[in-house]
């Protein structure tokens, strides 16, 4: 069996599970965010569910509209407040960052876990070692009327990443690379794992940034072997949390392995309106930026604030470009502010936002004008994702977006990195 | 499970962003809400166009992107009889599946069908004909079980039952 399927089974109960087999299990932790709350409480009461099976296990995180945007945002806000109150959910994270950031830094992703959550970029939790994925409303809300929920047991590919980064390439550009090799659609439904010497290599902060993008390969799950990067991050984030990794058994437990040397790959550009559609950046320099958005539960990390303020330091926005940033998580911004990175960005030009899911998903300031073009850190370019149906998003690596911000125009950071 | 109706056709890798607009995004819906907003990111005017039993038709990767339910929910309140593509993001087709809107899966199935054809789905049997063209193909097996959820109206149904059964038992 794959470590997968060993997740499954154990919170299905079950000794052993097949590929494609439906079970019915217990997730350890179900995240609700703004939106998710309000439509679940809204559907647990049309489904006849009058308390919440278990409101231990049940994790509100205020993100997408945070602070409330529109009087209706503020309304539905204020009743969810008063439904985890009625219903005894203590876990609740209103304006500390978006739920797939705040979840690995509070130790409510772990090896072995099973999470589920109101929100396709669940997965990312998945770089821990565990299954995480995203539900819809009614499937939540079904959850918290019974205390479980159907799940079938997926098939995994395997990418096994070798050779080294080139200058100025990340995690981010490994992803795009997949997108353009295999397409939106290379992982249905299945298990994504990442594997081989370069992930052993890879800080988490990375890894969660792979996980992060299986959702936008049509996975279920993502998944990394837990090992000593892994456990030295429980060890930092949630001491006292009590963890068992699953192992997979053999080769023959996955439906396909691909090797994939990172070598060969530069700094990449997934460009409108499809994430398949991949250029190297270099190859874009006539694109004009009119708008940097950098953040979301994809770039939102320290670790991008790091590059990203390493490329920006004593240098300004090009006088047509705006950037927008929202800290992943609360305790990114804190972190960013003591290193002196918001400074940085502050004084090049940025806009600084509160931490949360910013202009991602349309949520809030920093929308696009027709015609304009913005680059991003986050996961997708959909049509019309930061405003305008008519605007155009272009998706990068944090170290992409701050040095495109910087020239005003589409370029390579190994260009800036070089000057 | 039979049904017959007409099919609106629409490409590749269709996000769930374009099926149902975040703008519209409410707490709660009144009936028929869900509905009159549903494939406006494509074409404004399709909640007028489509009909109670019609079919849409989808190419590879179709409902790909966010978890938002009320992409498959509007298609369930508008009347959308079925919904066909050569494959799914993994999130609608779980959606569909828990509102009760049955979701089939075919290989080229996109280039078998126009715009306009009459399309007859035997869920059961596992059979799709295109009843302008002649064209017949088995589909792969539906999982029992989400079988079964869709006959019974989808995942509210269920947990109501299971809630009762539960209530009984505690009496």
């Amino acid at each position: 069996m794959h470590a997968i399927s060993k997740i499954i089974a154990r919170h299905a109960d079950r000794r052993g599970v097949e590929v494609g087999e439906i079970v019915n299990v217990v997730p350890d932790y179900v995240m609700l965010n703004d939106r998710g709350a309000a439509r679940a409480a809204d559907l647990l009461r049309k489904m006849g569910g009058e308390r919440v099976f278990d409101p231990e296990r049940v994790i509100v995180v205020f993100d997408h509209h945070y602070p409330p945007i529109r009087p209706q945002d503020s309304i539905s806000q204020k009743k969810t407040r008063e439904w985890i109150k009625e219903q005894g959910i203590a876990k609740f994270h209103a304006g500390e960052g978006i739920g797939h950031v705040i979840f690995p830094e509070k130790g409510y992703a772990f090896p072995g876990a099973l999470i589920f959550g109101t929100d396709s970029h669940t997965v990312t939790n998945s770089a821990l070692g565990c299954v995480a994925t995203g539900m819809g409303h009614s499937d939540v809300a079904s959850y918290l009327a019974i205390g479980y929920n159907w799940l079938k047991v997926p098939e995994v590919i395997r990418f096994d990443l070798y050779g080294g980064f080139r200058p100025g390439v990340y995690a981010k550009d490994i992803a795009l690379r997949i997108a353009q090799l295999y397409g939106e659609d290379a992982a249905p439904y299945l298990g994504v794992e990442f594997a081989g010497p370069l992930v052993t290599s890879m800080p988490m902060s990375e890894r969660l940034v792979l996980c992060n993008m299986v959702i936008d390969f049509g996975a279920k799950t993502g998944y990394i072997q837990p090992d000593e990067t892994t456990a030295r991050f429980l060890a930092e984030r949630a001491p006292d949390r009590r963890w068992t990794a699953e192992t997979t058994d053999s080769d023959r437990d996955y439906g396909r392995i691909v090797d994939l040397n990172v070598s060969e790959i530069d700094p990449l550009v997934a460009v409108p309106h499809d994430l398949s559609t991949v250029r190297s950046a270099a190859d874009l320099n006539d694109v004009r930026i009119d708008e940097a958005i950098f953040g979301t539960c994809t770039g939102g990390r320290i670790d991008d604030f790091r590059v990203a303020a390493a490329l920006m330091k004593g240098r300004k926005l090009a006088p047509h470009t705006r950037m927008m940033v929202n800290p992943g998580s609360r305790e990114t911004f804190v972190q960013a502010m003591r290193e002196g990175l918001i400074d940085i960005m502050v004084e090049a030009g940025a806009t600084i936002g509160v931490p949360g899911c910013g202009p991602c998903s349309g949520c809030h300031q920093g929308m696009l004008a027709p015609a304009e073009n913005a680059i991003t850190n986050a996961s997708r370019n959909f049509r019309g994702r930061f405003g305008s149906p008519d605007a155009n998003a272009y998706v990068a690596s944090s170290a992409t977006v701050a040095a495109s911000a910087i020239a005003g125009r589409i370029v390579s950071p190994a260009e800036l990195l070089a000057q | 499970m039979q049904i017959k109706g007409k099919a609106w056709t629409f490409g590749r890798n269709v996000n769930t962003d374009l099926i149902f607009p975040k703008i519209w995004f409410r707490p709660t819906y009144e009936p028929g809400e869900m509905a009159s907003h549903l494939m406006v990111g494509i074409d404004e005017e399709f909640p007028r166009k489509v009909a109670r039993g019609d079919i849409i038709v989808g190419g590879q990767n179709f409902g790909c992107g966010s978890s938002r339910e009320e992409a498959a929910a509007a298609m369930k309140e508008a009347g959308v009889a079925a919904v066909v593509a050569p494959s799914f993001g993994r999130l609608f087709t779980r959606n569909a599946i828990n509102v009760g809107l049955p979701i089939v899966t075919s290989p080229r199935i996109d280039e078998e069908i126009a715009q306009g054809d009459e399309i007859e789905i035997d869920l059961a049997q596992g059979t799709l004909r295109n009843l302008r063209s002649g064209y017949v193909v088995r589909l792969p097996p539906m999982a029992p079980e989400s079988l079964k959820l869709i006959e019974d109206g989808g995942i509210a149904n269920y947990t109501r039952r299971v809630l009762e059964e539960r209530r009984r038992a505690m009496a």
